[in-house]
């Protein structure tokens, strides 16, 4: 167990930019989310960490050791990869083993060390088999096996459910919160999986182009997004943005936007230098609520899902969605105000996308 | 309609197979008229009436190749020469792909370009340099000398088709065992290579029937019996004899059986490679 401190790393390949000055704290037995859209540099980061990629510049601390220099096999991690990268040629008791036997462990102490791992994943029938002899499931669980038996300082996943079908995506999921819960390593996980990003990160890292967009815990990402792009990335369905103008009457906040004006008594943020000037609000699917006062259109486009109706509501000229009840099936083209919980919206500066 | 498309395959199937067995007739003929040659007995290889299928058997031939000719030295030179070839194309052909297959370092397409330049010339053009080259580092008329002389165009044709071979194993399997402990080299002995083992062998293997059947350098970098290799030594008793045939057969069926045997090595590692190839999925 230990901690890992990324500080100012850089990573280029030839002319191309791909990780710019990534600064991030990690405290023991952490489990850090890298989140972000494919190819924002979250393999090329968690490489660098492993020691498999130099980095350009900066500096990674795992624990209290500076480990710049240091070979990945002396960097005492364990990771798992996305294509789970299983030694074909090797059963699967010998690929869990492998880093046992490299590291000169005895073999019956090293059996031993395989067979809990493989009890821990309920795999131990399956430790003759080749990798070809899996399935997708047992493979992955195959590949956790091995970095697992090993007892590392730092955990590495790259993406290691993006392969299964939903149903089990979502089982391995509790089962690798359970694994952290019960071993306590320090984790790091790439994902561009925001609902695993939420359930299993302790602090999520919401990467884009090589930048950090926003380092914060699970909850404040989720409810107080640093800027546009974060408050879009994070929820399905995505945040509403409704472009409007700040006003104050009174003191009391509202935003009037082309379908009228929207009352933001109890707003959680600070926006005093921003009343008469354009903001963008960012509203969550989930806060809209079918009410008598609110914000009001027509329904554009109504999707049932099943436990919910998603609701594409039409104000002046803006498009809103609503994840209503699955009782809630409006009509198309039919008049429908939603109430909005201003405690839950966040305003954005509509020119450098931050939030307010 | 049903009918015509089946009798039209049936049409199609006859004139592939017709084709395809006057190919092998056409490539089996010459090796079963050697070997019908070199377990003749003398007056019927030589002789007004063309003997087909002979009614008189013999292996004198043989027995006199092996026994009475210099023929077991040209083997054992061929061995030896082929041997040192392949040796030489594995220690360093393996690591040279493996490093172009992994490592972007400046010149690294120029030097596999230069590689295949080495190829582009016919041999003829060669030999004069490398006889020169030799005579003057004293490795003329040896076996080692010779394994040299074949290094320098088969190590071309070694390192970019094993290149090929390393490029499919994938690269997150090396990742992966350095940091379960492995250093490069390591995981490149314990991870890549077994996976790449058939592509390997094969290579080995085309590199060393090229080697065994050479003939224009052996012809030119040889000239005793210390060294000659049985391509040179089976032309050079046209001249010592009087066109032997029989025995001139008897050694040209010795000498193929040591490549049928590798094709059939290669052959088998080939299947075996297609079928095991369930590295992800
Ligand atoms: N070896 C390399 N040479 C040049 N560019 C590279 C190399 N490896 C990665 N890149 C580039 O770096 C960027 C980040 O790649 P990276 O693999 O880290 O993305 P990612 O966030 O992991 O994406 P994904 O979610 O698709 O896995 C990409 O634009 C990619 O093209
Ligand atoms: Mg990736």
């Amino acid at each position: 167990m230990a901690t890992l401190s990324i500080k100012g790393v850089r990573k280029s390949f030839g002319s191309l930019e791909v990780l710019k000055n990534i600064d991030i704290e990690l405290e023991d037995g952490g489990f850090l989310v890298l989140l972000g859209p494919s190819g924002c540099g979250k393999s090329t980061l968690l490489s660098i960490i492993a020691g498999l990629e130099p980095s350009s510049g900066g500096d990674v601390t795992i624990g209290e050791r500076n480990v710049n220099n240091v070979h990945p096999k002396d960097r005492n991690i364990a990771m798992v990869f996305q294509s789970y990268a299983l030694y074909p040629t090797m059963s699967v008791r010998r690929n869990i083993g492998f880093g046992l036997e490299m590291r000169k462990m005895p073999t019956p102490e090293r059996d031993a060390a395989v067979k809990k791992a493989a009890d821990l994943l309920q795999i131990e029938h399956l430790l003759e088999r080749k990798p070809g002899q899996l399935s997708g499931g047992q493979r992955q669980r195959v590949a956790m096996g091995r970095a697992i038996v090993r007892d590392p300082d730092l955990f590495l996943f790259d993406e290691p459910l993006s392969n299964l079908d939903a149903k089990l995506r979502v089982e391995m999921r509790t089962e690798i919160k359970r694994l952290h819960d019960r071993l306590g390593t320090t984790i790091v996980y790439v994902t561009h999986d925001q609902i695993e990003a939420m359930t299993l990160g302790t602090k999520v890292a919401v990467m884009r182009n090589g930048v950090i967009q926003q380092f914060a815990d699970p909850q404040i990402i989720y409810e107080q997004p640093a800027n546009v792009f974060v408050a879009a990335f994070i929820g399905s369905p995505t945040t509403n943005f409704l472009n409007g103008t700040l006003e104050a009457t009174n003191g009391l906040l509202s935003l009037r936007h082309g379908g009228g004006s929207l009352d933001l008594g109890g707003l959680q943020q600070d926006v005093g230098a921003f009343v008469g000037r354009p903001v963008v609000a960012g509203i969550r699917p989930e806060t809209l609520q079918v009410a008598e006062t609110g914000v009001s259109g027509t329904v554009e486009v109504v999707e049932p899902t099943g436990p919910d109706t998603m609701v594409i509501l039409n104000v002046g000229g803006q498009m809103l969605t609503a994840r209503l009840g699955s009782r809630d099936r409006p009509k198309l083209g039919q008049a429908m105000t939603l109430s909005v919980d201003a405690r839950a919206v966040n305003l954005f500066d509509p020119d450098s996308g931050d939030r307010i | 309609m049903a009918q015509t498309r089946s009798s039209s395959k049936l049409l199609w199937d006859v004139v592939a197979y017709v084709i395809m067995i006057g190919l092998a007739i056409i490539c089996v003929f010459p090796i079963i008229w050697t070997f019908l040659t070199s377990i003749k007995v003398d007056e019927d290889i030589v002789t007004r009436e063309m003997v087909y299928f002979p009614t008189r058997f013999t292996f004198d031939n043989y027995v006199k190749l092996w026994f009475q000719s210099s023929y077991p030295t040209l083997v054992a030179n061929s061995l030896i020469v082929t041997g040192l070839t392949v040796l030489i194309c594995l220690l360093t052909g393996a690591i040279a792909s493996y490093s172009f297959s992994r490592f972007n370092f400046p010149g690294r397409t120029q030097l596999m370009l230069g590689y295949l330049v080495v190829r582009m010339f016919p041999a003829v053009l060669m030999i004069i340099p490398l006889f020169i080259v030799m005579r003057q580092v004293g490795l003329l008329d040896s076996t080692v000398g010779l394994a040299i002389a074949y290094t320098s165009f088969l190590l071309p044709l070694f390192v970019w088709m094993l290149k090929g071979f390393f490029d499919s194993a994938p690269k997150e399997l090396e990742s992966a065992a350095r940091i379960d402990g492995s250093t490069r080299i390591g995981a490149m002995l314990r991870i890549v290579v077994p996976i790449a083992r058939n592509g390997l062998v094969a290579t080995c293997v085309f590199v060393a029937i090229a080697a065994w059947n050479e003939y224009l350098f052996a012809l030119m970098l040889t000239t005793s019996q210390g060294s000659r290799t049985w391509p040179v030594g089976l032309q050079l008793m046209v001249g010592e004899f009087q066109l032997p045939w029989g025995m001139l057969a008897a050694g040209g069926m010795i000498s193929i059986l040591p490549v049928v045997i590798l094709f059939a090595i290669v052959q088998r590692v080939m299947v075996a490679g297609i079928t095991a190839g369930a590295v992800k999925g």
